[in-house]
């Protein structure tokens, strides 16, 4: 245990629970120096509790919390983290420049704050007032405060919300930067495309619990990231038959519907398209207009959690 | 650490409104008290209007920038989230509380000046060393009504903060001697209302000694109130 085995973060069997609602449910999980993660999750998933417990915001009501070895608390006096926080309000009657010169000034390791206003791009709102900012451009001090100092890890909650798009993909430009310097990214979103392209692990994050944890590659996969098209004419001969569809080698999802002309339109959402495709020819089907097209991150993470939510409630009814 | 402390004061002193109610108030007051009891008058025990209202309302400007300087801003930043983000900063908790009741510390001065000037201007007589001594008491007496306003900003939610202070503030000036002199008959429980402690720090320029229970009686609040806020402090940072 502890830096010696690299580890930038670790929750060990971690639980927080506000009154009777469980927030955080037995979460286990280990951030790897140098990784670009994203956590999912949808609201009340309990992303924002972890952050606060990765930050020691708050204690855990049971498991441990470590943040390079110590206490959270002691990695951030050494200068060690970086936070933008969903709820992290600003001075107010101070202009931004002095905003920033105080974070940097206050960090054990703090750049200098000339810099920092040009890395969060808010070089020319530095002598605005801070109470006089626009939703997005508040995200950015934010951003500047995050990364004031050399920090080896850096925790964003929902960074770019209120950002319109240029200043997003500058945003994530800027991201992008800490992350090639070798640093620790840790980032909440509910933009999915963001997660797609930036991280190189996913997390999903469901009722408490980490449901999925893997690249967007694998997440993708696990949900059936493929998606099978294709239509049955009664003129082709044989009728299509479900069982047979659904057997096809890594068919996870099926869906068959029929028009009045017999034509049949049959959707499969499979782990294999590859083998699903040529098992079809095999068994004597003739599908036209077969189409195979990938699915988004979107629909994978809505697939896992809504099984998630589905096996619950089959257990509940078990009970 | 200086540096929060040091945006803490430049802040305080660009909020215009702030410096408005607590600087300019006390002194229309006090203009006004001199001319509604007749400035050659005298109020019981001898004392005179003039003076006994130059420190009344001193006391009571010292006292309103205080409670809303600390008490207001902490529930508000509380409730922002900016306490939030200074705790993901290396600074130490009571950073943020000291840079508070620096601020605080700042604004009582003029609070307390203007209105000693008004005084010099009407005429009420003191000795250089009397002016630099009641200044320097009132303004050390201001610190435990910052420590009392520092617990209520952590114990009241930002919706109630405003009326919770204002009550507080009213009660204490009205039975504190801010407004009139405290009546015999409630002299002795007036010793448990720190603004009239307060006032009482003055009692030396009235040829009446050095307020010695009044000191005292000051020290216990301090220590109650530094005791509470910490307490609550304590407590929000485990919520927050």
């Amino acid at each position: 245990m502890g830096t010696g085995t690299g580890e930038v973060a670790a929750f060990r069997n971690v639980s927080k629970s506000y009154g009777r609602v469980k927030a955080v449910n037995g979460l286990d999980l280990v951030l790897r120096p140098g990784e670009t993660v994203a956590l999912l999750g949808p609201n009340g998933a309990g992303k924002s509790s972890s952050l606060d417990l990765l930050l020691g915001l708050r204690e855990p009501d049971s498991g441990t919390v470590e943040l390079f070895g110590g206490t959270p608390r002691e990695a951030i006096t050494a200068g060690r983290v970086g936070a933008m926080l969903q709820s992290g309000g600003l001075m107010s009657d101070v202009k931004v420049r002095e905003l920033v010169t105080l974070a940097c000034k206050v960090h054990p390791k703090g750049h200098a704050p000339e810099e920092v206003l040009t890395t969060a791009g808010i070089t020319e709102i530095a002598d605005r007032r801070v109470d006089k900012l626009s939703g997005g451009q508040e995200q950015r001090v934010r951003f500047a405060l995050a990364v004031a100092g050399a920090n080896d890890l850096i925790v964003l909650d929902e960074p770019t919300t209120g950002m319109d798009v240029s200043v997003r993909r500058q945003f994530w430009a800027a991201m992008r930067a800490q992350a090639d310097a070798g640093r620790t990214v840790l980032f909440a979103t509910h933009y999915l495309e963001e997660a797609d392209s930036i991280a190189d692990r996913v997390l999903v994050l469901h009722k408490g619990r980490l449901i999925a944890d893997g690249s967007s590659a694998e997440i993708k996969a696990r949900a059936g990231a493929r998606r099978i098209g294709f239509e049955l004419h009664p003129s082709d001969g044989r009728a299509p038959d479900e069982a047979l569809l659904r057997s096809l080698p890594g068919t996870v999802g099926l869906d068959v519907s029929t028009r009045t002309d017999g034509v049949h339109t049959v959707r499969i959402r499979s782990t294999d398209a590859d083998a699903g495709v040529a098992a079809l020819y095999k068994a004597g089907l003739y599908p036209r207009g077969l189409e195979v097209t990938s699915l988004g991150l979107e629909q994978a993470f809505l697939t896992i959690t809504g099984e998630q939510d589905r096996t619950e409630s089959e257990e509940e009814s078990a009970r | 650490m200086t540096t929060l402390i040091q945006l803490e004061i430049l802040r305080t002193l660009r909020n215009k409104r702030y410096l408005m109610f607590t600087v300019l108030y006390p002194a229309l007051l006090y203009v006004f008290f001199i001319s509604a009891y007749g400035s050659g008058g005298t109020v019981a025990g001898g004392v005179s209007v003039k003076s006994y209202f130059m420190v009344s309302m001193a006391t009571f400007g010292a006292v309103g920038a205080v409670l809303t300087g600390s008490a207001q801003r902490i529930s508000l930043e509380r409730k922002s989230g900016w306490t939030r983000q200074l705790r993901l900063t290396a600074l130490p908790g009571r950073a943020y509380t000291l840079g508070k009741i620096a601020a605080c510390a700042v604004t009582t001065l003029p609070a307390i000046a203007v209105v000693f000037v008004i005084g010099a201007i009407e005429g009420v007589d003191l000795t250089a060393v009397q002016w630099l001594g009641l200044a320097a008491a009132l303004w050390l007496g201001s610190f435990v009504f910052a420590a009392l306003g520092v617990a209520l900003g952590y114990a009241a939610q930002p919706d109630a903060v405003q009326p919770v202070v204002m009550i507080v503030y009213m009660l204490m000036a009205l039975f504190g001697g801010t407004w009139f002199p405290v009546s015999d008959s409630l002299k002795t429980y007036a010793r448990f209302n720190p603004v009239y402690d307060y006032n009482q720090l003055a009692s030396f320029i009235h040829g009446q000694g050095v307020a010695g229970a009044a000191i005292a009686a000051l020290a216990a609040f301090l220590a109650v109130f530094t005791a509470a806020a910490a307490h609550l402090y304590r407590k929000d940072a485990q919520q927050a």
